[in-house]
């Protein structure tokens, strides 16, 4: 909201200077609707001042209102309309005169409650390959973000390209990043739409008032009790592209007389979808907010809410895969047991947010908030986890077609009965499920064999379990009437425990704590395959865990951090300006709880435990001459963190609006990326470098008798990130961590949007188009360890290994034979054609969208066509080395290097979207609504929407001159799908 | 108002009424606790002994079935065993494991006639087929066959232009669960104790030999200090008899090797303590030398050749460096005497025990063991395969 809110703000102090001459105080303005810019006739505005009632207007024919004689001070004007969110605005009434707030614009309750809900829950939906963000903060006064924060979700639309951890997010004033990942925590209060509806967003690098911000947007949700609708209020949804049915219910006091406020809101969500099988939820949500406003100065929020529960989730697959199944919509991670549907992988969450927020407001000239916020409970994810045993997924490569027979020689896979039979079985999911999907009878049965009771197959939860511990302060000044000055600090304290569990053994009695991967290669020493040393050397076996019991890694990570920031907001005439900067610093550690035999501690420590046990325990070194070590703190990395912003806003006339901002950022690596195998030991990344961003835009905006426009241009860079990957890696045959350091990204491009009025009243024609780069510039480097070793593995002699063709690849040149050209000795001419750039993955470099919408009597119709293009492959930095164009034989060739180093664009995709509403207002005190969406309604179900590269290079290339890539993983967005929600407010 | 509460209240009846679709089961929790499998009907199932089965190894009629269907791309890839054209049931009792890793992708299942020698292509066998069970094999489609004379019934080999083995492994899941059907778990069997007359009449018998793939137990066999192990200095090289440049021989001696097989780390152990130093690399016809093992690719191969090229920035490493830098789990096979026929017991690297030593006395040759394992044929000789760990297996006299 910060935006037009500022703008209003304005507005109001200019209105404070030049009308200002009525000798009576009193409020005068024109309330319009926020999408169209028509004025709303019989709005009700109610004058508060306090808790007091002071006058009650409606708004006439043209939308204008007048509240006359009134007294000066500060007072809160709210507006109830039917069909839009009610607003209110802070006004003060000083020197006797008229306030004249211009505009006072409302934002329509389809456009923002119903179909945000649908972003937002939609994003909440993926485990696999995606966080839980919206890819766009919703920002419903902004056209653009308005038409993108919908309708570009089914893409995965980034705005501006940019990782979603960019985006700021903060409750009552405190950021809420995650402390280890920087994502968003949208997930914490999904389904709590009610309560958390108001919120102020900015775009961009815009400032904000709560923060400096970052330069992918920043949004407050304010969470409040009173900032909650008042009245009861009942939905219920239902959704085929998510879950089937949404109950939700809310109900608010807003501000009473006798200065509290009370709101509640609960909400479930359950059941399947049309598109995925397995996919389900399971999700309920509560939500209690108090405040008390003890006079015009004190105010106390208290807050608490969670969102328990569990949903199953989808896993990503290769095309082999779903061309045989028949469909993209296919998931590995489910299988019958005892015919009903059971998925492997469910996240299970209850995680509760408190805060206590104090709002301190002596005058309208200052005010102050502090907020105190605890966030705590569990996060449970589980999977399977075998020993000694076959491997459960279903779509494992040896089970399919494609290991049996393949054209390439190279492969040596050609056997026509094995591939007739696998072909048979994927080509008949239905009448195979137990090959095709998991095969619980199998599991529980193989469980069921071992005499000494032991699990070959148990369904594990990782569980990351945070306590964050946050206090915010931040104030407000208003100098002079053309300075106000704001400022603030945020502290940070996090422990999370990463740890895993037993979440059912299915069918046998117990596991044993022990690694698997570490007992293939030292099952003769004991000691090193243990998971829990200390267990070991106390009690002479391994640890025998049953349900609930943690096993296999547990690990404290620590955070701290800390900052201060200032914004200096300069306003002259139409000209204002913004100067900000944030400067702080963030430590943190990591805190081993098991020792695990492979690293077992430095040498004091290896020294005490041969001593005790008589044991002749070995302590480890790694590649850079350090001890290695699994239990007890790691070294502490501090990075110091900073930004430094400005923005200059220039209006013409009353209409238009130029903007720029300018910023740079420095943040912390996360803690996942500053520990080269945080499963297993305290080895921090080498390298390991701070963030920096440059990032610039400059805005055009109109604004007038329902014509709104923003263009948009932008640039940044974005210096040494890091990023860490796991996986199974064939040619080392263990389980792998791949450390990417120094991964710089260039972004610029277009954003724009309109809403262009059409000759017939309440139709509109609106769009949308984001033109953009976001590509590679760097050559970063690869680390590469595996879980059973201290060393780095070694490419070439080298550890650190340049990954040259990270950032772009060459396109040889060919002769007419379609041969690469060799000189008169026979050796490659290695003439480049052109050299293809490398983009950041997983979200279009085109996406536009173009729609209609009418409005007419509390119905409205939409109907959107949306483009998107340049979507590309998420990379694997393996394939990009020299290591693996090389080749088994240490031979470079072109086709090694096309092959290997291309990165896969997606085909273009095409939507077709609409919408239909209506609310019937009933006696002024009753709503009834709904509002049907529909999605993709030329059922396109071959939009590719991301996915990744398997970090695994075909192994059985003994001989070969080349190496193989493993099939890519994709998913796709889902096709026709719709929404229906049917609403009842009090 | 009570019109709008009813269309309301329809309207949550209709989005709420589907629960009997499978969208809504995982919602109600984790479903009960799957039984436990039957075994498998066997009524009306007429079995053929392990023997009989063996004997059709020799069958004429599919011998010229399974070639002709082999070579019906008009190449020979045919090397050898039949498709068992019949609907021919053999039945026997696990008695091998996987467990600690000396075997892989293999089961033996013996009855009172012989065993044989089931290629699973699955890893973990003995976690579905314990020691004891029953197990039913109906032999249509499989293909029955042999590796170096020990038979083995898998399925048909991959199309490759000449076949290298007979058989190939029995997978995807599918094609093992359409053939393999489980009985009752029986106690595991007990090994029957063989004399050295025995195992001389099984070789004399040759592929039909009874005692192959059974479970047995010999005693008294005395260690003829003589080990064989072929290395690869780099395994994702060539290294078959075509790339001699890339094998390391270690026989006739005991090269320092005094546990059962080695590991990737035991393998670094011995290169590196100078046991090998003296070893030659190459094979058959082609050799380097003793001691070649010190020098590097560049010294002992032509110049400028392909496979001097293959070895890349490590053709001017030395061999033993080549060895211990791409060190992998080896193969040990130790050789011993019942009387005057040789044994050869055959331990994988990768097996759990592979790095135990073998009994101080023993090794010097001063005491015997009784050993019990599968007994299988390889080239003509007995060779021993350990199921258990040595201190189960191994009973040193």
């Amino acid at each position: 909201m910060s935006k037009k809110f500022s703008l209003t703000f304005f507005a109001l102090l200019l209105g404070t200077l030049l009308f200002a001459q009525a000798p009576t105080g009193g409020v005068k303005g024109t309330i319009v609707s926020r999408t169209d810019r028509q004025p709303i006739e019989k709005a009700k505005l109610i004058l508060y001042q306090g808790a007091n009632e002071v006058a009650t207007v409606m708004s006439g024919e043209d939308g204008t209102f007048l509240i006359p004689e009134l007294q000066n001070g500060m007072y809160s004007l709210v507006v109830q309309a039917p069909d839009y969110l009610e607003t209110r605005v802070e006004v003060t009434v000083n020197d006797g005169y008229v306030k004249n707030m211009f505009n006072i614009s409302v934002t329509g309750v389809q456009k923002v409650a119903e179909l945000e809900d649908a972003a937002t829950d939609e994003q909440d939906m993926d485990d696999s390959g995606y966080n839980d963000n919206p890819t766009v903060l919703f920002n419903a006064n902004d056209v653009f973000t308005n038409i993108a924060g919908y309708g570009f979700s089914s893409v995965r639309f980034k705005q501006r390209g940019y990782n979603s951890e960019t985006q700021e997010v903060y409750l009552a004033g405190v950021k809420l990043n995650d402390a280890l990942t920087g994502y968003g925590p949208f997930s914490l209060w999904s389904g709590l739409n009610e309560a958390m509806r108001t919120k102020d967003s900015s775009v961009g690098l815009e400032a904000a008032d709560y923060n400096v911000g970052g330069f992918n947007g920043t949004t407050n949700i304010n969470g409040t009790a009173s900032a909650v609708r008042t009245g009861l209020r009942g939905s219920v949804m239902t959704n085929s592209a998510l879950y089937r049915l949404r109950l939700m219910a809310s109900y608010a006091t807003g501000m009473m007389d006798n200065g509290w406020a009370v709101a509640l809101n609960v909400s479930a969500r359950l059941g399947g979808n049309d598109w995925v099988d397995g996919v389900y939820y399971r999700n309920f949500a509560y939500y209690l907010g108090v405040d008390k406003k003890f006079n015009d100065a004190h105010k106390l929020s208290f807050v608490f809410f969670a969102t328990p529960g569990q949903r199953g989730a989808q896993n990503a697959a290769t095309q082999e895969v779903y061309n045989l199944v028949g469909s993209n919509m296919y998931n590995s991670n489910w299988g019958y047991q005892n015919g009903k549907v059971r998925n492997a992988r469910v996240r299970k969450t209850h995680e509760p947010v408190t805060f206590l927020k104090y709002d301190f407001t002596p005058s309208d000239k200052f005010n102050l908030s502090a907020t105190f916020l605890y966030r705590f409970g569990k996060n449970g994810y589980t999977a399977l986890d075998w020993y000694d045993a076959q491997d459960p997924r279903p779509d494992y490569y040896r089970n399919l077609p494609s290991y049996y027979f393949n054209e390439e020689e190279d492969l040596k896979r050609n056997n026509a009965l094995k591939y007739a039979w696998a072909n048979e079985i994927w080509t008949h999911p239905g009448l195979y499920p137990e090959y095709t999907q998991i095969n619980w009878d199998r599991l529980y049965n193989t469980n069921y064999n071992q005499a000494d009771g032991r699990s070959k197959y148990v369904q594990e939860e990782r569980h990351i379990d945070q306590h964050d511990v946050n206090f915010a302060m931040s104030g407000k000044w208003r100098v002079k009437d053309w300075l106000t000055l704001t400022g603030g600090g945020q502290v940070k304290m996090n422990r999370t425990e990463y740890y895993k569990k037993i979440a059912d053994l299915l069918g046998g009695e117990y596991f044993l704590n022990i690694d698997n991967f570490a007992e293939r290669d030292f099952a003769s020493t004991p000691y090193m395959v243990q998971n829990d040393l200390d267990y070991w050397l106390a009690n002479g076996a391994a640890e025998v865990v049953g349900k609930g019991d943690k096993y296999g890694y547990d690990y404290y990570a620590h955070v701290r951090s800390l900052s201060v920031w200032g914004n200096m907001n300069f306003h002259w005439g139409n000209l204002s300006a913004n100067l900000s900067g944030r400067i702080g610093y963030t430590r943190f550690w990591r805190e081993g709880l098991m020792r695990k035999g492979l690293f077992p501690g430095t040498a004091n420590e290896v020294w005490a435990i041969n001593a005790k046990y008589g044991t002749d325990i070995r302590p480890v070194v790694d590649s850079f001459g350090e001890v290695v070590t699994s239990a007890g703190k790691s070294d502490v990395v501090i990075k110091p963190t900073g930004a430094i912003k400005a923005n200059v806003n220039y209006v013409i006339g009353s209409k238009m609006r130029v903007y720029g901002n300018v910023g740079y950022f420095r943040d912390a690596p996360s803690f996942q990326t500053a520990f080269v195998s945080p499963r297993t030991r305290n080895t921090i990344t080498p390298n390991l470098r701070s963030v920096k961003t440059f990032a610039a835009d400059v805005n055009w905006q109109f604004s007038s008798g329902g014509y709104n426009v923003r263009l948009t241009a932008y640039y940044a860079k974005i210096k040494d990130q890091s990023k860490v990957m796991s996986a199974y890696d064939d040619i080392q045959n263990a389980f792998s961590n791949f450390v990417l350091t120094g991964i710089d990204e260039r972004h610029y491009g277009l954003e724009l949007g309109f809403r262009i009025p059409l000759v017939v009243d309440g139709l509109a024609l609106r769009g949308a188009l984001a033109l953009g780069r976001a590509e590679y510039t760097s050559i970063p480097r690869m680390m590469q360890t595996i879980d059973n070793s201290a060393e780095l593995i070694s490419y070439n002699g080298k550890t650190l290994v340049d990954v040259p063709y990270w950032a772009m690849s060459p396109v040889f040149k060919k002769d007419a034979d379609g041969n690469y050209p060799t000189d008169a000795t026979g050796n490659y001419t290695w003439e480049v054609d052109k050299w293809q750039r490398h983009y950041v993955p997983s979200s279009p470099q085109l996406a536009s969208s173009l729609g209609l919408n009418y409005f007419y009597k509390y119905w409205f119709f939409e109907l959107d066509a949306q483009y998107f293009a340049g979507t590309y492959l998420d990379m694997n930095p393996l394939y990009r080395t020299d290591f693996a164009t090389a080749g088994p034989d240490n031979t470079v060739t072109p086709l090694e290097i096309e092959y290997m180093t291309a990165q896969e664009k997606f085909k273009g995709a095409f939507l077709l979207n609409a919408s239909v509403g209506k609310s019937w207002y009933i006696k002024y005190k009753y709503q009834l609504g709904f509002s049907l969406n529909a999605k993709n309604l030329i059922n396109n179900r071959n939009i590719r929407t991301g996915g990744y590269e398997q970090t695994r290079i075909v192994d059985n290339t003994m001989g070969n001159t080349r190496y193989y890539r493993f099939d890519p993983k994709y998913f796709y967005t889902s096709g026709i799908n719709y929404m229906l929600n049917v609403y009842f407010r009090f | 108002m009570k019109k709008y509460i009813a269309i309301f209240a329809a309207l949550v009846a209709l989005v709420s009424c589907r629960s009997l679709k499978e969208e809504w089961q995982p919602v109600g929790g984790t479903p009960k606790a799957p039984a436990e499998w039957d075994t498998y009907d066997v009524s009306g199932i007429t079995f053929t002994t392990i023997h009989d089965l063996k004997k059709m190894y020799t069958n004429q009629e599919w011998i010229n079935l399974t070639r002709a269907i082999e070579n019906a791309d008009g190449k020979d890839h045919y090397i050898g065993g039949v498709i068992v054209f019949d609907d021919i049931w053999i039945k026997g009792q696990v008695v091998s494991s996987d467990r600690s890793g000396n075997l892989y992708k293999e089961v033996y299942i013996q009855d009172e006639t012989g065993g044989i020698d089931l290629k699973l292509g699955r890893g973990s066998i003995y976690s579905e087929f314990p020691l004891g069970m029953w197990v039913y094999v109906n032999c249509k489609d499989l293909k029955l066959g042999a590796y170096n004379g020990m038979p083995q019934l898998g399925a048909e080999p991959d199309n490759t232009d000449v076949n290298e083995y007979e058989t190939s492994y029995i997978d995807p899941q599918a094609i093992i669960d359409m053939h393999v059907k489980r009985g009752p778990k029986g106690a595991p069997v007990a090994p029957a104790v063989i004399t050295e007359q025995d195992i001389k009449d099984a070789v004399s018998a040759g592929f039909t030999g009874e005692l192959w793939g059974k479970y047995v137990t010999i005693k008294g066999l005395k260690y003829s200090k003589e080990v064989f192990a072929l290395l690869y200095p780099n395994p994702s090289l060539p290294h078959k008899s075509a790339n001699p440049e890339n094998r390391i021989f270690l026989s006739e001696a005991q090269w320092g090797i005094d546990t059962w097989g080695m590991s990737a780390a035991k393998t670094v152990e011995y290169a590196r303590s100078g046991v090998w130093d003296t070893a030659e690399v190459g094979s058959g016809r082609t050799r380097y030398g003793a001691g070649s093992i010190l020098k590097t690719p560049a010294e002992v191969l032509p110049a400028g050749g392909a496979v001097l090229e293959s070895f890349g920035p490590d053709k001017d490493v030395t061999y033993k460096d080549i060895l211990i830098k791409y060190a992998t789990a080896n193969y040990v096979s130790h050789y011993f005497k019942a009387g005057s026929t040789d044994i050869q017991i055959r331990t994988s690297g990768y097996a759990k025990f592979s790095d135990e030593k073998l009994d101080p006395d023993v090794y010097a040759g001063t005491s015997t063991i009784d050993v019990t394992g599968i007994l299988s044929i390889y080239s003509g000789a007995a060779q021993f395969t350990l199921v258990d760990e040595p201190a189960i297996s191994v009973k040193v006299n």
